[in-house]
């Protein structure tokens, strides 16, 4: 082997070009790692369908029942569950690998690296969001195609794409406050719990959150929740750029704010590990 | 005179925990325990040196190694890594240093060890020809080129470790720090890391600080071995010295079909043992390992022998008992 100088190369791009580049890396890093396990994402794609399936006859005999009573739906209520499930089916457990690493000590060897771990995480598991967004939406209007219901229009299908993206994100970093509570909690599974209920309730997975009464409405519009899985799905069921607008103003709102709680609580849990080694 | 790589002065981690009192008492009330894991040591390393930290577990050796790579905060003393204070400089320290944690993995186990190394590249900001260039040098030395494109976790310890140290080489580091490299291998893995870690510290005039606990690593790799206890330093000498006065021993196991083979010769010391086993103790500074198989062989009805360095308990023992 040839003796090789050893030094540092010279690095002139300002750190967060570079800790942006090590990020894009990571994400794909994250596409190539979803892409390679194709039949995990298959199979994904054929629980998708099947879920369809089942809650579109649901929502239909709703429809036709007028189970719902005097409330008025707008739209096709099944496409709206398309959208919401496509965004939920799409998120990676990243609360799941945070808590794993965290409580299992696992944390040291990212620490020694000179970029973010936190970042480089995210990346990695929006890399895997983002195939699976691709492969699950492919599913979804293949869906669609073949039931036969009458599709959003093109530039709903545009305005879908571009708040389930942020859709996505919101969702990891509300996750991801639930995963780096392993700094201090035994388990991350209660916290899961109860995103995942407000997802349920505010997000609008259980209803769109316009039919809820007025007070109940207005919190869950501008809660994270919503961010995550109603603004996306409520194009779906009345299209419009002035909804599209205000959704994509909460989004990237919670994003700033979710990301600022999460490099909180990573600073305040990364304190803690390095005065006291390990959790 | 040229700046030391390392820098410590009277170091301290002092880690406390709460216990509890066992039964009812222990739901209102704990008592605050403090443990010294490291008790105020002071060494340099000079740059090019290769350094063997050893002791027994809770000695406090993979505590200062994590002090000095910046991911663990002292209780008080002051540490200078490279011109840096690890723990307030961690990440342009992580530029400069590489790190192996035996027992850890720094690699992506569901990744093939090409894709982790192409990640490393982006997170240390490498230039892709240096890159490409450290990477082909090391595949060739290391015999990587075979499982470049296999999953880290698919590997075996010994393709995994060699991939590890690789990774903390890509970047080019002055300094590097090994925690145990060569824990669990078989004989010749160990051997190739060894052989690897020596030469290439010395080809490229790059700090060496490793905790093992296995004497052929300190042999083989340092020239210097800092012996530490409970937390403090007690012997602080070249390899050669404590070779010579510690090292200089092998045990023999013998197992045979019949009663237990007696070997008499100058050195040798018959150790207690069970039926079938015979385990002999020799100081080779005295007779060679191959006599003393030969004359356990003459003596015949051996079915299996087994060479071993005495276990680093039975070598930090002698060392305490010599320096009292």
């Amino acid at each position: 082997m040839t003796s090789t100088p050893l030094s540092v190369e010279a690095v002139r791009a300002p750190s967060f070009a570079r800790t942006l580049a090590a990020m894009g890396a990571a994400l794909r890093v994250g596409v190539g790692q979803t892409a390679a396990a194709w039949p995990v994402l298959g199979g994904r794609c054929l629980f998708y369908a099947l879920i369809m399936v089942v809650l579109s006859a649901l929502w239909d005999r709703v429809a036709a029942e007028r189970v719902a009573g005097a409330i008025a739906v707008p739209g096709d209520l099944a496409v709206y569950v398309g959208v919401t499930e496509w965004i939920t089916l799409s998120i990676p457990a990243l609360h799941l690998k945070l808590e794993d690493e965290i409580r299992g000590g696992l944390l040291e060897p990212h620490l020694l690296r000179p970029k973010p771990y936190f970042a480089l995480a995210f990346a990695q598991g929006f890399g895997a969001a983002l195939v699976r967004l691709a492969a699950l939406g492919v599913t979804g209007l293949v869906l669609l195609e073949v039931s036969g219901r009458a599709a959003p229009p093109p530039s709903a299908l545009g305005f879908i794409l571009v708040l389930g993206l942020l859709g996505v994100a919101c969702g990891m970093l509300l996750y991801a406050l639930a995963g780096l509570m392993a700094f201090w909690a035994r388990r991350t599974l209660p916290f899961q719990l109860v995103i995942q209920k407000l997802m349920f309730l505010m997000g609008g997975l259980f209803a769109p959150v316009s039919l809820y009464p007025g007070w109940l409405r207005q919190a869950s519009e501008a809660s994270p929740f919503a961010a995550h899985l109603y603004w996306a799905g409520a194009q779906a069921i009345a299209p419009s750029a002035a909804m599209f607008a205000r959704g994509l103003a909460w989004q990237v709102a919670w994003i700033v704010l979710l990301t600022l709680a999460c490099l909180a609580l990573w600073r305040a849990g990364l304190a803690k590990v390095l005065r006291r080694g390990g959790v | 005179m040229t700046t030391p790589a390392i820098t410590v002065r009277q170091l301290r981690k002092t880690y406390s925990y709460g216990r509890r009192a066992p039964g009812w008492r222990g739901i209102l009330s704990s008592e605050t325990v403090t443990l010294d894991a490291v008790a105020g040591v002071d060494f340099e390393v000079a740059r090019g040196e290769r350094v063997a930290i050893i002791g027994p577990n809770g000695a406090g050796k993979s505590t200062t190694l994590k002090m000095l790579s910046g991911v663990l905060e002292p209780t008080g003393g002051s540490a200078e890594v490279l011109g840096l204070t690890p723990w307030r400089a961690r990440q342009a320290l992580a530029y400069r240093i590489g790190v192996v944690f035996g027992q850890r993995s720094q690699l992506w186990a569901e990744l093939p060890a090409r894709d982790s190394f192409r990640l490393l590249r982006r997170v240390y900001d490498q230039e892709a020809a240096s890159f490409e260039r450290r990477l082909g040098e090391l595949t060739e030395r290391f015999g990587l080129a075979e499982i470049l494109n296999q999953p880290v976790g698919r590997m075996s310890l010994g393709q995994r470790m060699r991939c590890e140290i690789t990774a903390s080489l890509l970047h080019g580091p002055e300094l590097l720090f090994l925690d145990e490299p060569t824990i669990g291998l078989d004989v010749t893995a160990k051997a190739a890391i060894r052989d690897f870690v020596r030469d290439h510290a010395r080809d490229h005039g790059q700090t060496v600080l490793l905790t093992s606990h296995d004497t052929r690593d300190i042999e083989l790799v340092c020239e210097r071995v800092i012996v530490v206890n409970r937390g403090r330093i007690v012997v602080d000498q070249p390899t050669d010295q404590l070779r010579k006065r510690f090292l200089g021993r092998k045990v023999i196991t013998l197992q045979s079909a019949g009663a237990a083979i007696a070997v008499d010769l100058p050195g040798v010391t018959t150790r207690p043992s069970q039926a079938h086993t015979t385990i002999l103790e020799v100081d080779t500074r005295q007779v060679r390992v191959e006599q003393v198989i030969a004359a356990a062989l003459a003596a015949g009805g051996i079915e299996d022998v087994t060479i071993e360095d005495p276990p680093m308990e039975e070598v930090i023992h002698d060392i305490y008992a010599a320096v009292g």
